[in-house]
């Protein structure tokens, strides 16, 4: 399979601030979260994918086209930004309508595409009320209506979950696996991990400007393997537990809770530790309650790869 | 590339259509339609009241000069035409139309022709309403008042295009493009020497007053004594359009908007 965005060495920095420093990343086709804390450079990272800004460093391609002005690449991909501006003059339908006029609709085609995208971000009902009177959460999926209304082979998308209530969120991430499942690509931006991890298994972790990891989380897993993996445990008797653990070589560290009943245990091998732990919990018989591995936890890993 | 014009074209046409109704219905047009109807307002009580011996004429072409082509004109390009790209940026909807498949130029052109089309109405307008206003006082030649007209519509044509430029290359496009318009103009044709020949008012006062002796009702006044012939006039205005023309759809082209999230 072939990249739809690839960069290389891509840099760009605001005066003496760094945006992204030196992002070498391939990123394929299907659901790819693009995950960071606050100012990693994951918004820098998609205004360079879409040509709102070009590159002072390196390079960037989308579907093979260099993105800055590129016409034909225009055609092809959609773009939700982050901010959270819009014609404030106009209804939901009208603004995209006249966005796909913009993208090279007729005026019944445009209308007819507005509607339908409107309907699908579940605007049916605001879609003739004035953009200005709705919520932040309408403004986004507005946002997010623009982007897909042209049926584009990419859909790029900053924070699209950001301000979005539980079922308008739940209505999102439907509608990112649906394009999904017509073979489109989505790249979308979280600083929230298991809103990413919801949706995909693929992710790019990008952290002040620098590509940390990719691949599923599992491969990044793998790749902070020295780091030890952090599993939760509740038991009537946690010293009892935490003393015998300890005894476990690949074990490295356990810490108890303060409301007696909690044990947090690090290890250097969660599969071994797993296979191993019922037998250490029988012999200390300390009563276990509950056993939550947060192994595979994109925060987990996040909060690891960041230190 | 040989589409390139046809798709600008197309472009320029849907943008201007967007943003028409959006310019003509905001609040700073109604601040507009206010400033365009002073001179009228003015011609028709200074018609009315205004001393026996001054005619029509001379009151179309006193308070046209001063206060419709000297104050209403920038201002109204001004205020309409430096927000042309710099609004869209500043709004953070410029991300919309650039990354569709029209030619980044197109937003430039749509929305300066959607600006300059309210413009035109507007002094237009403001022209023919002097020039009804005088007309209660003594007929108005008809030549004063198209050649006025076409000196005024330049002026809005140029005056908007610069202040577009200054406000796609700047970011405090307005206050350098005010300070053009009155500060520097103004100097400029103060100074003794060819300086005068870098504002725009040279050119548009050529335009209207060629083949006059004065105006104040004065003969040969010094201010008309070095204008030039209309028709240079004209050209030279046509070709300081076309370089800024050239100039701000190259540089909405190339230019990076760096929007806050």
């Amino acid at each position: 399979m072939s990249a739809v965005v690839e960069a290389k060495e891509l840099g760009r920095w605001y005066g003496e601030v760094v945006g992204l420093g030196d992002l070498t990343v391939s990123i394929e086709p299907g659901i790819t979260g693009l995950v960071g804390p606050n100012g990693a450079g994951k918004s820098t990272f998609m205004k360079l994918m879409v040509g709102e800004l070009r590159p002072h460093r390196g390079s960037i391609t989308v579907l093979g086209h260099r993105p800055f002005g590129s016409r034909p690449l225009y055609r092809r991909l959609g773009f939700c930004p982050q901010q959270d501006a819009l014609y404030e003059h106009q209804t939901g339908r009208a603004f995209v309508r006249d966005i796909m006029r913009l993208a090279g609709f007729g005026r019944r085609e445009a209308d007819q595409r507005a509607r339908s995208a409107m309907e699908r971000v579940g605007l049916s009902d605001a879609m003739d009320r004035k953009v200005s009177d709705y919520s932040k959460g309408m403004r986004q999926r507005t946002r997010l209506a623009q982007a897909v209304a042209h049926d584009p082979e990419i859909i790029v998308a900053d924070e699209p979950l950001t301000g979005l209530d539980p079922i308008a969120r739940r209505q999102t991430l439907e509608l990112f696996r649906e394009l999904a499942s017509d073979g489109k690509s989505v790249i979308l931006s979280s600083h929230v991990l298991h809103e990413v991890e919801s949706l995909t298994d693929t992710m790019v972790l990008i952290h002040r400007g620098r590509l940390l990891a990719q691949g599923s989380v599992r491969e990044v897993r793998r790749l902070i393997n020295k780091h030890p993996s952090r599993v939760h445990v509740k038991a009537r008797d946690p010293r009892r537990l935490a003393s015998r653990l300890l005894d476990e070589p690949h074990v490295t560290a356990v810490t108890l809770g303060a409301d007696g009943e909690d044990l947090l245990v690090e290890t250097q091998d969660v599969g071994i530790f797993h296979r191993r732990f019922g037998a250490v919990a029988g012999e200390a018989d300390a009563g276990v309650r509950s056993l939550v591995s947060d192994d595979a936890s994109l925060e987990a890993v996040f909060d690891y790869l960041v230190g | 590339m040989t589409m390139y014009p046809l798709e600008l074209l197309r472009g320029t046409w849907l943008i201007y259509r967007m943003h028409l109704g959006t310019v003509v219905g905001s609040r700073r047009t109604l601040a507009a339609l206010v400033l365009a109807a002073a001179p009228v307002v003015i011609t028709a009580l200074a018609s009315n009241f205004g001393p026996d011996e001054v005619t029509g004429e001379m009151f179309f072409v006193n308070i046209g000069l001063i206060l419709a082509m000297g104050f209403s004109v920038p201002l109204l390009s001004v205020s309409l035409g430096v927000g042309v790209v710099a609004s869209e940026a500043e709004g953070r909807t410029i991300t919309y139309p650039f990354t569709r498949p029209i030619p980044r130029a197109s937003l430039f052109l749509g929305r300066w022709l959607a600006s300059l089309t309210l413009l035109v109405f507007l002094i237009g307008g403001c022209v023919l309403g002097m020039a009804m206003a005088a007309d209660l006082r003594s007929p108005v030649p008809e030549g004063d008042v198209s050649r006025f007209l076409v000196a005024c519509l330049m002026g809005v044509t140029v005056y908007s295009l610069g202040s577009a430029v200054i406000g796609t290359l700047f970011k405090r496009g307005l206050v350098i493009a005010l300070g053009y318009a009155f500060a520097v103009e103004v100097l400029l044709s103060i100074v003794p020497g060819s300086g005068r020949k870098l504002t725009l008012q040279h050119y548009l006062r050529s335009i209207f007053l060629e083949g006059r002796d004065g105006f104040f009702g004065i003969d040969d006044n010094i201010a008309t004594r070095f204008l030039m012939p209309a028709d240079d006039a004209m050209l030279r205005l046509c070709l300081v359009a076309g370089v800024l023309v050239v100039i701000g759809t190259v540089t909405v082209s190339r230019k990076q908007f760096v929007l806050s999230s």
